[in-house]
């Protein structure tokens, strides 16, 4: 999966890249536990529709894979559904559909998720199957090598033959020399092919252990009645050694770093990311601000500026992804209308950085940008899917308490802090440029 | 903004009503000059999504000024009523709701969502947007060449550009053979008078659909949109016919060469859409083709060969015609091998009854999986819409859960030798095939 570098700004219908609901009483009806494994359990009930989303978070990414072996954390996705001992290859699928429910997953550089959606009587089957494959993989090498061909083809589809993503890989591995967030997701195409069934057994047995998982479930059940049946599935599951720390930081960059690609594209693109904190800074929320204010919508900045009034661009945006586990990249993206070059775009985007700069936000953006994180709070309340992967990502960062402190420390910022961030953060002599040139 | 096409494919896996048995979707009406209102009460949460529908989709766009629907969809919300476009975003966005219009194939949308305490504001807007739009010429040349950059940069993408071809061949002579947004050509010679008269013509109160959901009672959505739409006065005359039915053409083939390490296949032939009893048993032979991770195409190119990440056949029925679809994307090599399989599995659905458990799964999905369907007010908003421009009846959910429950073995091989002949199947590649 691919970092959302993709968002429409041309339609303006990005809200915050960060996508939050809190019902009005925060979380406080999530019944939430720790089993004696280690297991994190959050389960919410949502009585509105007879449904359930199940979701299992494995604090587990790219972040975690070693120089060689990138993308092995998404390659075992993939083998999550390639059978057990107990559900031979494809069962999970076959047993989750003809029970009216729809599954999926995907690994992000900090962790890999997995749901299902499904009829709220249903959820027993579904955590069954969940507390099988969290230990019980087959891994066996014939399936592990069709499915090798099946990730080179995913690979095919949305970086080789993808401008956009090609790019955005290039300008990543770029920008960070020492820490794994410079490989791709999905892996460079040469570990792929060589990556062993062996690797792929050690890198299972260390991460999918209940003591580096939560379990979500949120919707039309009886939360007491939900533990119990996680206990009886999760309980008996030996807890294991704490996975391996990620120790790396990435070292400050030095001047400015470029990277010029040719491929067969119709318009040009460009990419530029600096270096941030994550959010256990408290600069984040003023960053969160900042991303919003830059590309939430229509009235945006990057969207009036450059697409509107300077028409230079097809659209522009930026993202601050504000759940990231360890400092991350600011990324800003623009498309040149036909006539226009990619360095009068950039020098555009470094106009709007400056900007933000020398002078303060006016109150009005800062009121809008605010009251779209709250309304984002809201919409997304009407999913139980998205209640739960919430929950999720802010168990992940620290507790999903968290949850309920985001709409206020967004609130408490101030056009200072966005303008203090946007100097601190952006320096021109240390950017990182990417641009791609359209070969015809 | 989605397109009808997208919403109908919606239909086409529902089933069973998240309300009890029996129990319409959404409170109907008429309104005295002709409106359709729909109504769904979803209290729980304080937001409200609107859908307004116009039959007024590219399928009305005059030969040689293909785009123009799509285009006075953008433009609708350039500046209306007091407000510049630049004021309308504002507004809208400041209280953190969306506002969004543009075409699809069979009708254009105007999309509003809004806390439920903001829902004035945003039906005044709504209301400004559909009944006085401003078309201001500079908008409509600013989103002229914006249009154009933008089908420009879709040339990049192979799944486009395969699609599009694939319409060529399926819809010769009709509309669904050209792309929504029109061609970098075709839009290039539509100007303001265009859009005003498009407007004039197609946006009008009986051919408009409104649906409402979320925290809104019925009461309330009556006043609030009699209010601001019931004294839009019905034209005179009858709303202009839609285009005639496809005809079929013999099965062609296109290959568009692109320097890129995958092909993309589609294979494609025309088909019915929910209106046609066929449609039900053919929903269940695509899914047991290749509709989900269970399907025989799945298993087949993805599971045992490798050959591809993405494969997968569906039913795609637009309200003017309908067509079914077979894909996948896999390196340049192997387009043979694949092409192959397609054309296997195709033709032994015809020849052999698919089995028991293979057909219980399929329906079990297809019925149970309904209620992930209408989870959100903005899907409810979306389905009943378009169940209502279709003429299927707010009680559709449950006939579709009987029609699909009703479904044999034998109604899929019968549907399979009707419309699952290779032999009658367009194809298009996009890559370097051998």
């Amino acid at each position: 999966m691919q970092r959302l570098l993709l968002a429409v700004v041309l339609v303006g219908v990005s809200v915050a890249p960060v996508v939050a609901q809190a019902p009005s009483a925060g979380t406080a009806a999530v019944l939430a536990t720790t089993l004696n494994n280690g297991l994190r359990v959050l389960l919410l009930e949502d009585h509105r529709s007879p449904i359930a989303s199940v979701q299992l978070w494995y604090r587990v990414g790219s972040r975690n894979e070693r120089p060689g072996a990138t993308g092995i954390a998404h390659f075992l996705e993939h083998m999550m559904f390639k059978g057990t001992h107990r559900y031979g290859p494809r069962q999970f699928a076959r047993l989750i559909e003809q029970n009216g429910g729809q599954d999926n997953a995907f690994t992000t550089q900090d962790l890999t998720s997995y749901f299902v959606n499904i009829a709220a009587d249903k959820v027993g089957l579904v955590l069954e199957l969940e507390a099988d494959r969290m230990r019980n993989l087959l891994l066996e090498p014939k399936e592990i090598n069709a499915e090798r061909e099946v990730v080179i083809e995913e690979r095919r589809t949305r970086t080789e033959d993808d401008p956009g993503s090609f790019l955005g890989e290039e300008v990543s591995s770029l920008a960070f020399k020492a820490h794994p967030y410079g490989a791709p997701i999905i892996g460079w195409m040469e570990d792929l092919k060589r990556i062993t069934p062996a690797e792929i057994r050690a890198f299972y047995d260390v991460h999918y252990v209940p003591n580096n998982a939560t379990l979500v479930v949120v919707g039309d059940i009886e939360a007491p009645a939900v533990l119990d049946q996680v206990k009886r599935q999760f309980g008996g599951i030996a807890r294991g050694a704490d996975p391996p720390p990620v120790v790396v930081t990435e070292p400050v960059q030095n001047g400015e770093r470029r990277v010029i690609i040719q491929k067969q594209a119709k318009l040009p693109i460009v990419y530029l990311a600096w270096h941030v904190p994550s959010q256990k800074s408290p600069d984040a929320p003023a960053l969160e601000t900042l991303s919003v204010i830059l590309s939430g919508g229509r009235a945006s900045r990057l969207y009036r500026s450059l697409v509107y009034d300077r028409r230079l661009a097809l659209e522009a945006g930026g993202d601050y992804s504000y759940f990231s586990l360890d400092p991350n990249l600011f990324w800003f993206w623009a498309t040149p209308m036909p006539g226009q070059t990619p360095e009068t775009l950039e020098q555009a985007l470094l106009d709007e950085m400056e900007q933000l700069r020398s002078e303060p936000v006016a109150a009005e953006e800062l009121a809008r940008a605010r009251n779209q994180v709250e309304a984002s709070f809201v919409f997304q309340q009407d999913s139980v899917y998205r209640r739960a992967a919430l929950l999720a990502r802010f168990e992940m960062i620290g507790g999903y308490r968290l949850l309920d402190a985001y709409v206020d420390r967004i609130r408490a910022v101030t056009a200072a802090d966005v303008q203090r961030v946007a100097r601190m953060y952006f320096p021109a002599d240390r950017k990182n440029v990417g641009v791609l040139l359209p070969l015809p | 903004m989605a397109s009808l096409l997208l919403l109908l494919a919606l239909l086409a896996v529902a089933s069973a009503p998240a309300t009890a048995a029996g129990r319409p979707l959404a409170h109907r009406e008429v309104l005295p000059n002709g409106i359709v209102l729909l109504v769904a009460e979803r209290p729980a949460i304080p937001i409200v999504a609107v859908r307004v529908l116009h039959r007024a989709g590219a399928v009305f766009d005059p030969a040689g000024r293909e785009g123009l629907a799509n285009l006075t969809g953008t433009v609708l919300t350039r500046g209306a009523g007091t407000r510049s476009g630049q004021e309308i975003d504002a507004a809208i966005e400041f209280v953190g709701g969306r506002l969004e219009a543009g075409a699809g194939r069979d009708g254009l949308t105007v999309s509003l969502a809004v806390l439920a305490k903001d829902v004035r504001l945003g039906l005044d807007l709504l209301a400004d947007v559909v009944l006085r739009p401003k078309f201001p010429e500079a908008e409509v040349k600013r989103k002229v060449a914006e249009i154009q950059a933008a089908i420009q940069r879709s040339e990049e993408s192979p799944e486009v550009v395969a699609a599009r071809a694939l319409s060529r061949l399926l819809f010769p002579g009709h509309p669904y053979a050209t792309p929504v947004e029109g061609t970098r050509e075709s839009v290039g010679r539509l100007g303001r008078d265009d859009v005003v008269k498009f407007w004039g013509e197609f946006v009008r109160p009986d051919s408009t659909i409104i649906a409402m959901v979320g925290a809104v009672t019925a009461a309330q959505a009556r006043r609030e949109i009699l209010a601001r739409f019931g004294a839009w006065p019905r034209p005179g005359g009858t709303p202009p016919t839609p285009p005639s039915p496809p005809v079929g053409m013999a099965a062609g083939s296109e290959t568009v060469k692109r320097d890129l390490t995958q092909a993309t296949i589609v294979l494609g032939r025309q088909a019915v859409n929910q209106r046609h009893p066929d449609y039900y048993p053919l929903t269940v032979a695509s899914y047991i083709l290749g509709g989900g991770s269970a399907s025989r195409l799945y298993a087949r190119v993805r599971d045992e060969g490798g050959l591809a990440y993405a494969v997968f056949s569906y039913l795609a029925p637009g309200k003017y015609g309908a067509s079914f679809r077979v894909s996948a994307q896999t390196r340049n090599q192997e387009v043979p091998r694949v092409t192959r399989i397609f054309e296997e599995e195709l033709a032994r659905m015809a020849r052999t009854p698919v089995g028991e458990r293979e057909l219980e799964l399929a329906k079990a999905y297809l019925i149970g999986s309904f209620p992930l369907r209408l989870d959100t007010s903005a899907k409810v908003a979306d389905f009943i819409v378009a169940v209502e421009e279709l003429g299927l009846g707010l009680d559709y959910a449950d006939r579709y859960r009987e029609r699909i429950g009703q479904v044999t073995a034998a109604d899929v091989q019968r549907v399979a030798m009707r419309y699952f002949d290779p032999g009658d199947f367009h194809r298009v590649v996009v890559g370097q095939p051998p």
